[in-house]
């Protein structure tokens, strides 16, 4: 027995003999034009909200129109702080005096534009704004709450002090404020103060990562010591405008808040070519889930509206549309790329248009090929097209609508062959 | 009945086993139904391998009639490790591989006043091969490489129930009822070469899965000369086997007419110690070409012939010792060739335990060295077969 286990170990016996085969199939690539797969586009916008990216942006005059400026609703300034006194006790002081601070911004340098120094302005709001609904026209937008900006803008504003941000030379750079500057942001008030950061310098888009306020205080009881204190934050956000132009004729996808391009794709049953499938097994070829190896969405990059062009990579997501009679709302099911998306260089979507972007689509299309998904359900025929996350960045991607050379296509690689037989 | 339950299950607990090892041992597994896979036991083998009309008591669905000579309940189990090497003079193509399945498992008992009764099961045809070829794909970017990939796993076994009875002193006859089972997956995987296309690009699969049936008769005869000779003779009938595809199986179910196998043997004793042992099986699977693709098949006409040294003892534990030779022509072919096996054998019978002259627990070990072949392939194998036989529970 000993012989036995010792050649259990199974090996299949493997030739490359051509006679052990049944018939050779085919595989091809088909690609069909918008009307033959898909119907009802749709741009939607408004998803999430410009304070969900936990970032502030700025521009004056980027790509000739737009212009962002970046809102803190900051807490409160604290009025206490724990101070050891002469004696070496620590103590609750709140009779501290204010005597100056600063403001420190850091920047993304790779979604920020610019090459050079640019200078900065930083000030006050005094009008109570809602960081989730702030626009460039209103400093509340919630239900049964609208209520405009007494100048839109965000203004009127304070400002207070200026800054001059090298990308060369650090990632961050800070707006110094004297006692009197620090003032309008320590006054006692419901509200914490609101902070306003425009940029001055003209053609640039600026991307704020972190914005931290810190005061310099003097304790009471013991003035010879200097005590700084960090103020909370409640929220960084931007203001934009003008805002993007509703698309009709293209597919866009991302910004903030986000857009999202919605279709219905219908993948043929049956296939009437290429002229190499009709000949190896005749035409019209059934299509089933089986046979579609991969389909893909193939769009053509174009130039989005040049204030919005990207600054970075774009991940694009396609979903499924779980109910569409529930759009603008609809549940998404799950990615049908992956956790990263389809990454596509900003350059396809400002300096070099017309790149060629492969959104997969193969278990989408082989659920309704199967005519029930995996769980039994019934397959969804409406395709989102999104950013990997809402929002991501102000930039958005765009695509060539249906109707031009340049439009929508799906490629389908199908292969084909006779049934496999008994020997 | 409590003995007889206990049996069973040792039965069904060894079919199941053997199914989950059952593994393929040639390329000419792909030709036809498959290679044709005998059931003979280790001392069959090593006498020459036909495996009817050796004297002695047997546990085998193709020699019922040596059941009637068992006088104790009998539980089998065989085991066949082989390793092959091949050569292909068409492509060029040469290899090795190896695998161990279990030919035949079984178990006999007292079937009242019938005589001897015992239910087996073992592979008839082994379809277990795979396949590779490049091909190629156009697709827009140009030419991609592909890869095929053709699996055939499984094949069709039997379930017998034999009854041996002895009719007079001297002669024994005996019946088998064998039931077709078993099945055969074939699928077809072409795979895209991943570097020249998208990682999401999946495989295309085709294939299905199909069930065997079917029934077979099988009668035997032996002669007993006193305790110098015996002689048997089997026939089996078989109506079609049946394959029947799955529900989800696109593919057609398919019938196989399996021809009359007629198989007749016999031994002597030489002189005290030395027992000669012949035999000779055919089957005309002319008739089957029909019914296959490719339409391949022939008349076999197999013959073996051994010598036995049964006075051998290794630490005073009878231990009989074999020599052989054997020929064979094999069903199916490809492409229009007339494949034959050919073998040396030789093994030996280790007696585990002997009581009042009753084998209780023996184990017979032969070893084939030989060479499959037609005109483009040519395998040589090593093959050991490994029987283990427990009496008297």
């Amino acid at each position: 027995m000993a012989v036995g286990v010792m050649a259990c170990g199974r090996e299949t016996p493997t030739s490359v003999n051509d006679g052990l085969f049944p018939d050779e199939p085919i595989t091809v690539e088909v690609r069909l034009t918008w009307d033959e797969f898909a119907s009802g586009l749709e741009v939607l916008g408004g998803y999430g909200s410009p304070l969900d990216l936990g970032r502030g942006i700025l521009a004056n005059g980027f790509g000739g129109t737009l212009s962002a400026r970046t809102l803190a609703a900051m807490d409160t300034v604290p009025r206490s702080a724990s101070v050891r006194d002469t004696t070496g006790t620590t103590r609750s002081d709140s009779v501290l005096t204010f005597l100056g601070g600063r403001l420190v911004a850091t920047f993304d340098t790779l979604s920020s534009t610019n090459t050079g120094p640019v200078t900065l302005l930083m000030g006050t709001v005094d009008q109570e704004f809602h960081p989730r609904t702030v626009t460039w026209d209103h400093a509340v937008d919630t239900i049964n709450d609208r209520r405009e900006w007494v100048e839109p803008g965000a203004s009127p504003w304070v400002p207070l002090a200026t800054a001059v941000w090298d990308p060369g030379a650090s990632d961050s750079t800070w707006f110094e404020l004297d006692s009197a500057a620090l003032a309008p942001l320590v006054k006692k008030g419901e509200f914490g103060p609101g902070v306003r950061i425009d940029i001055l310098s003209e053609g640039d888009r600026l991307e704020i990562q972190n914005l931290v306020l810190r005061v310099n205080t003097r304790p009471s009881i013991n003035p010879d010591t200097i005590i700084p204190v960090t103020v909370n934050r409640r929220g960084l956000t931007f203001i934009y405008n003008p805002a993007p132009s509703p698309s009709t004729d293209a597919v866009r996808i991302g910004g903030a808040p986000a857009w999202r391009t919605i279709l219905n794709l219908n993948v043929p049953l049956q296939l009437n070519g290429p002229e190499s499938l009709c000949e190896a097994v005749g035409c019209p070829v059934p299509l089933s889930a089986e046979r579609l190896n991969y389909a893909a969405l193939l769009l053509h990059s174009r130039a989005s509206e040049e204030g919005f062009q990207p600054s970075d990579t774009v991940g694009l997501d396609a979903r499924p549309v779980l109910a569409p009679e529930a759009l603008p709302k609809a549940p998404l099911g799950n990615s049908l790329i992956g956790t990263l998306g389809r990454r596509v260089p900003p350059s396809a979507f400002g300096s070099a248009p017309g790149a060629e972007v492969e959104i997969p689509v193969t278990a989408f299309l082989q659920d309704q090929l199967r005519g029930e998904t995996s769980s039994g359900g019934v397959p969804p025929t409406t395709l989102a097209l999104l950013s990997v996350f809402e929002p991501v960045s102000i930039a958005y991607a765009t695509f060539y609508g249906p109707g031009g050379p340049l439009g929508p296509v799906l490629k389908l690689v199908v292969t084909a062959g006779k049934t496999v037989e008994l020997p | 009945m409590k003995r007889l339950m206990k049996g069973a299950v040792l039965v069904a607990v060894v079919v199941v086993a053997s199914a989950q090892a059952a593994s393929a041992q040639s390329i000419f597994s792909g030709a036809g139904l498959g290679y044709p896979v005998g059931s003979e036991d280790g001392r069959a083998r090593a006498l020459g391998g036909v495996g009817i009309g050796l004297m002695g008591a047997d546990v085998s669905p193709s020699d019922p009639a040596a059941l009637a000579l068992l006088v104790a309940p009998t539980a089998i189990v065989t085991s066949q490790p082989s390793w092959v090497t091949f050569d292909q003079t068409e492509t060029g193509e040469s290899g090795s591989f190896q695998n161990t399945r279990f030919p035949m498992v079984g178990v006999a008992y007292p079937a009242w006043k019938l005589g001897m009764m015992s239910v087996t099961f073992g592979s008839v045809f082994d379809q277990r091969f795979e396949a590779r070829r490049d091909a190629a794909a156009d697709l827009s970017g140009g030419a991609v490489d592909a890869t095929d990939t053709f699996v055939s796993e499984g094949g069709s076994s039997r379930l017998n129930l034999s009854v041996g009875r002895m009719v007079s002193p001297n002669v024994a006859v005996g019946l088998t009822v064998g039931r077709y089972s078993g099945r055969i997956v074939r699928r077809l995987v072409r795979e895209l070469d991943s570097l020249a296309v998208d990682n999401s690009v999946q495989p295309f699969q085709s294939g299905g899965l199909w069930s065997y049936s079917g029934t077979s008769v099988t009668g035997g005869v032996s002669l007993q000369f006193s305790d110098i000779g015996r002689v048997a003779g089997s026939v089996t009938w078989s109506g079609d086997l049946n394959a029947e595809a799955s529900e989800d199986t696109p593919g057609r179910d398919g019938s196989y007419a399996i021809p009359l196998h007629i198989r007749v043997g016999g031994s002597a004793l030489l002189a005290p110690g030395l027992m000669l042992a012949a035999g000779y099986s055919s089957a005309d699977w002319s008739g089957t070409a029909a019914d296959v693709v490719g339409g391949v098949g022939q008349a076999t006409n197999n013959f073996g012939v051994g010598i036995e040294l049964t006075r051998a003892a290794l630490l005073g534990r009878s231990t009989p010792l074999r020599l052989g030779y054997r020929s064979a022509d094999l069903p199916f072919g490809f492409d229009g060739t007339t494949p034959t096996e050919t073998a040396f054998t030789a093994g030996m019978g280790i007696v585990l335990n002997e009581q009042a002259g009753i084998v209780l627990a023996s184990m017979d070990i032969g070893l084939e060295r030989g060479e499959r072949k037609d005109s483009t392939l040519a395998e040589r194998f090593w093959r050991a077969t490994l029987t283990l036989r427990v009496a008297g529970f």
